[in-house]
């Protein structure tokens, strides 16, 4: 063992010290041919019979320096820098190819690497805290009627008692979220800098150690710790940081501390830079560690015990309601309501963004064939000068290394561009810092790796095919050009399985682009155009139950009289973003027990200026909200549901309820929900909150939005949140369909064009290589279009082989994965035939397209140069 | 030609270690002769080989070298044995006499005694 790692030792050493090694030993080679002489010339012979003595006992000297040289030192690592060299004076020789191939595999590689990069931000990655994965948040949910609410905010003494108490779950913390607070630093405000405020525990008990400075103690009130990113770009990371006040809604607070880099919250859709301590006991969200050993469902139960307990000391903290759950949620990986939207999007992208790598590769190892065939007469030379076919084979191999290895920093590059654009298509206000683009180990690592995958799946074939020389007939003169029938095989099923891999990535976005045209054609069955929507909050704006309906009325009145302004309604809850649900008895009718039908909140005026129909009876008026009448509307699925036989209109329903109107259907929830049975509500008592105005405008969108918005400010700067127009409300709340769709529509363009080029090299190599054959059929008088056909007969074999296997592959494809890929389409179904014709259609023409060079070049033969052609 | 030297290359380190052991410090060329003499010219041995085991032996750790100036005023390294080298050439030795003995037997016993003269084995 002991003399094994010596060797390892002292042939690292000798690595190193090459030259002087080689020296020493020809020093020692030499003294030993001397003495050899010297004896010769003692026994009597000549000098010359000595010397030709001496050299029949150590000959070979070449040999015997390289192989003292390889016993010596790591020869490996000789070979390979010594092939690093050559492949790179290689490439550099040939810079159109090296730039075309680097290019391709950065956009392959890179594509890869930033869906990673996404996948991993939103969906892999776990907080930097420790033990992240039995961090748990604690919840009570109540499920029923078709939907889950969940309340994630306890008080403060709740909070305490918790933390007291535990047992199942460990070290505690609590957080929230503050309202769009004002941060000022050195007198100058910080827009959009997001703060939570939490327990005094919060990074000792999650083991966020702060990289500088530290936590705040229990009870310093006045210190908060900044993020890292926060930190760079305003204090430009300098140490000075520590102690520097800084006001967060007209109070000063000094910095204490810098979080752990990569940390924003517990959710990812935010962006948090500051935590502070509560100000106000106000609810807090609970996050704490499941102890080891213990259940998700044990701790559940226990914790439903406790908060159970917690509820009777303290009255009225805790909602008592015996069909509410407590729910442990893991929180290992933050929140985000971003990871619902595109876990299902972000699974298909991983698939298509595969078969672009595959296309990718396949060309890219088209084009590595081409260049060895080119090179054929220098690998026959090594070869019979003494090169064994597995050091040429590796040498070919790290020249595509060194290709992928390139072409993966400059993917990295590309990713980070990628990432953003992706992110910027999200409407969000902000893009969320915890899902940005960050060069870590992991990326790397994954960049190496793919790197490297791709370098075996387009360099090996090409490596095995250059060295695969015929040492008598290649020599030849003509054989340095043409490749050999196998060499031209490959690279023709090469470029089948491009074109069948092009025919899939059609296939996909052709999919996914009807969809997003389905959903936005739709008929919502209200007027979204000339129709802005206005989002406000009452509830943080300060406003009590009491004070809620003249606050309605007011901004009723206050904004018709804005011109461009047709009509104004309220409702509870803007339009497609989020429905209630409601349930009651309707005389006459059996309704099931589990049985609901969405509800939403509206205010008079709603339908009109919604411009819903009023199929039958009368729209709610100022006057039932005055004098509190309880009325409902139903839709005209209701009806058809409930009452197909009888009119409803007049009737009594949930006790107290008077139906008023039959009303056309609509789609306010999501643009993808089917329009059901919805009942509607006048907002006639005493109403807690409010957070939609819906206006119907006539005239300049621009100057109307700016009348609304100096309307509410006059009212209450505090209750304006956001102003968008309909059409831009529907538009973002498909933005999943649309990113989708816009990612597939980019990778099959990008397919389509590595197919054509690859199409194009196939083309032209066949016209290349029958010029002789070509030359004579025209000497002889063959007609253009016989020569058109017989140049292009490889290539349209080729080609429609390609059609036929992507055919059955899409056709394939879209069998297995129409179940799982169902939710993500809307008004086709993946095995949509015409969908499928569409993309062979498309991939055909441009087959075509690619081959008109190539056939016009055929027909502008010379017969008399072709004939010489060799 | 590589696998030829291989197994050559075995053998000649042991010789080479034993031709140290006995004689000192040599270096190649002295090491070179005495085995010329010993083997009596039965072997064909291209004398640069001998380097190559050298080498080897000094990777392992079982000889050591020394620059030194030879009999014609020369510099030349001098090799001789290690402790771990004398250590291991007690070992080489005996597997190398115990192969012989076994191949000796193996290769003498004809098809007829086969009953009485393997049995041991």
């Amino acid at each position: 063992m002991k003399s094994w790692l010596h060797m390892i030792w002292s042939r690292s050493l000798s690595a190193l010290r090459r030259n002087r090694l080689d020296r020493e030993f020809d020093d020692e080679l030499a003294t030993h041919l001397e003495l050899l002489i010297d004896e010769g010339r003692a026994a009597g012979l000549s000098a010359e019979d000595a010397r030709r003595q001496a050299m029949r006992k150590l000959w070979r000297p070449d040999w015997l320096r390289e192989s003292h040289r390889d016993q010596r030192g790591l020869p490996f690592l000789d070979r390979l820098t010594q092939d690093l060299r050559y492949a790179v004076r290689g490439l550099s020789k040939t810079p159109a190819f090296t730039v075309i191939v680097v290019l391709s595999l950065a956009l392959g590689i890179g594509a890869n690497t930033a869906l990673f990069s996404l996948v991993d931000s939103l969906l892999i990655r776990s907080l930097p805290a420790r033990d992240a994965n039995r961090l748990v948040r604690v919840q009570m949910t109540m499920a029923g009627l078709g939907l889950r609410k969940s309340m994630t905010g306890f008080p403060k003494d709740v909070f305490d008692d918790v933390r007291a108490n535990a047992g199942v779950l460990e070290d505690v913390v609590g957080y929230s979220h503050m309202d769009r607070p004002t941060v000022t630093l050195e007198g100058s405000i910080e827009p959009l800098r997001q703060v939570d405020q939490v327990s005094e525990n919060f990074f000792r008990d999650l083991g966020l150690s702060p990289i500088i400075g530290r936590a705040p103690a229990p009870g310093e009130d006045t210190a908060v710790v900044i993020s890292s990113a926060f930190w760079r770009s305003r204090f430009g990371g300098s140490p000075s940081v520590l102690g520097r006040a800084i006001a967060i809604e007209g109070r000063l607070y000094s910095i204490v501390g810098v979080a752990p880099p990569r940390f924003f919250g517990m959710s990812l859709d935010n962006t948090v830079d500051i935590w502070m301590a509560p100000r106000s006991p106000g609810a807090q969200d609970m996050v704490g560690r499941v102890k080891p050993g213990v259940t998700i469902e044990q701790a559940q139960t226990a914790m439903h015990a406790l908060l159970g307990r917690i509820g009777q000391a303290r009255p009225g903290k805790i909602p008592a309601d015996p069909n509410l759950i407590t729910e442990l949620v893991p929180a290992g990986r933050g929140f985000s309501q971003l990871r619902a939207q595109y876990e299902r999007p972000l699974q298909a992208l991983c698939v298509l963004v595969t078969l672009v790598l595959l296309i990718t590769c396949s060309n890219v190892g088209n084009l590595l064939m081409v260049r060895s065939s080119g090179r054929r007469r220098e690998v026959t030379i090594r070869v019979a000068l003494g090169a064994s076919r597995s050091r040429v084979i590796a040498q070919y191999f790290i020249e595509s290394l060194v290709l992928a290895t390139i072409g993966g920093a400059l993917g990295l590059m590309f990713a980070r561009w990628g990432v953003s654009l992706v992110l910027s298509m999200l409407p969000l206000p902000q893009i969320p810092a915890g899902l940005a683009f960050a060069v870590d180990a992991r990326m790397l690592v994954f960049t190496a790796a793919l790197s490297v995958v791709s370098a075996l799946l387009f360099g090996l074939a090409p490596a095995w095919r250059a060295a695969d020389v015929d040492l008598t007939s290649a020599l030849r003169p003509g054989h340095g050009i043409t490749s050999p029938a196998a060499a031209r095989r490959l690279r023709s099923a090469l470029v089948g399985c491009q074109v069948a891999l092009s025919v899939l990535l059609l296939v996909a976005a052709g999919l996914f682009v009807q969809t997003l045209r389905n959903l936005t054609r739709l008929d919502m069955g209200f007027n979204p155009d000339r129709l802005i929507q206005v989002s406000v909050d009452t509830r943080s704006a300060g406003y009590g139950r009491g004070q809620v309906a003249p606050l309605a009325r007011l901004l009723r009145d206050r904004l018709s009289a804005v011109p461009g302004v047709e009509s104004v309604a309220i409702i509870r809850n803007p339009v497609l973003r989020g429905l209630s649900r409601a349930r009651m008895d309707l005389p006459g009718v059996t309704v099931g027990r589990d049985e609901a039908w969405d509800a939403a909140d509206v205010g008079p005026g709603f339908f009109e200026t919604m411009r819903i129909p009023i199929v039958r009876g009368r729209p709610f008026t100022d006057g039932d909200v005055e004098q509190e009448r309880m009325l409902v509307a139903l839709s005209e699925s209701f009806v058809k549901r409930y009452y197909p036989t009888t009119d409803p209109i007049g009737k009594q329903v949930g006790g107290n309820l008077e139906v008023v109107a039959i009303v056309g259907d609509a789609k306010l929830g999501t643009v993808r929900s089917p329009m059901g049975p919805m009942m509607y509500f006048v907002s006639s008592r005493q109403p807690d909150r409010f957070n939609g105005i819906e206006v119907r405008t006539a005239g300049n969108a621009e100057t109307v939005a700016q009348g609304i918005r100096q309307v509410i400010h006059a009212v209450n700067p505090r209750l304006f949140i956001d102003l968008k127009p309909m059409r831009v409300q529907i538009d973002d709340s498909l933005a999943t369909e649309r990113l989708v769709a816009a990612i597939s529509a980019f990778f099959s363009v990008l397919g389509l064009l590595l197919a054509s080029i690859g199409i194009f090299g196939v083309a032209s190599s066949a016209v290349a290589q029958k010029t002789n054959e070509l030359g004579i059929r025209m000497a002889l008088g063959a007609s253009r279009w016989s020569i058109v056909r017989e140049s292009l007969r490889e290539t349209v074999l080729v080609v429609s082989v390609g059609l036929l296997a992507g055919l059955a592959a899409a056709v394939a494809a879209v069998q297995v994965s129409s179940k799982f890929i169902a939710d993500l389409l809307f008004g086709l179904t993946a095995t949509d035939a015409i969908n499928i014709a569409l993309a062979i259609a498309v991939m055909a023409a441009v087959a075509i397209a690619a081959c008109i060079l190539p056939t016009r070049h055929a027909t502008r033969i010379d017969p008399l140069v072709a004939i010489r052609h060799e | 030609m590589d696998t030829k030297l291989d197994i050559l290359q075995g053998t000649l380190d042991l010789m080479v270690l034993r031709t140290l052991s006995i004689l000192g410090p040599l270096h190649g060329y002295g090491i070179a002769r005495r085995i010329e003499q010993i083997s009596g010219d039965h072997i064909i041995l291209n004398q640069g080989t001998i380097y190559i085991s050298l080498v080897r032996l000094e990777q392992r750790g079982w000889i050591r070298s020394k620059w030194g100036v030879s009999e014609n005023n020369r510099r030349a390294r001098f090799y001789s044995v290690t402790k771990a080298g004398a250590k291991q050439l007690v070992a080489e030795t005996a597997n190398w006499r115990r192969l012989a003995a076994v191949m000796s037997r193996v290769l003498s016993v004809g098809p007829s005694t086969g009953a009485r003269g393997g049995s041991s084995l």
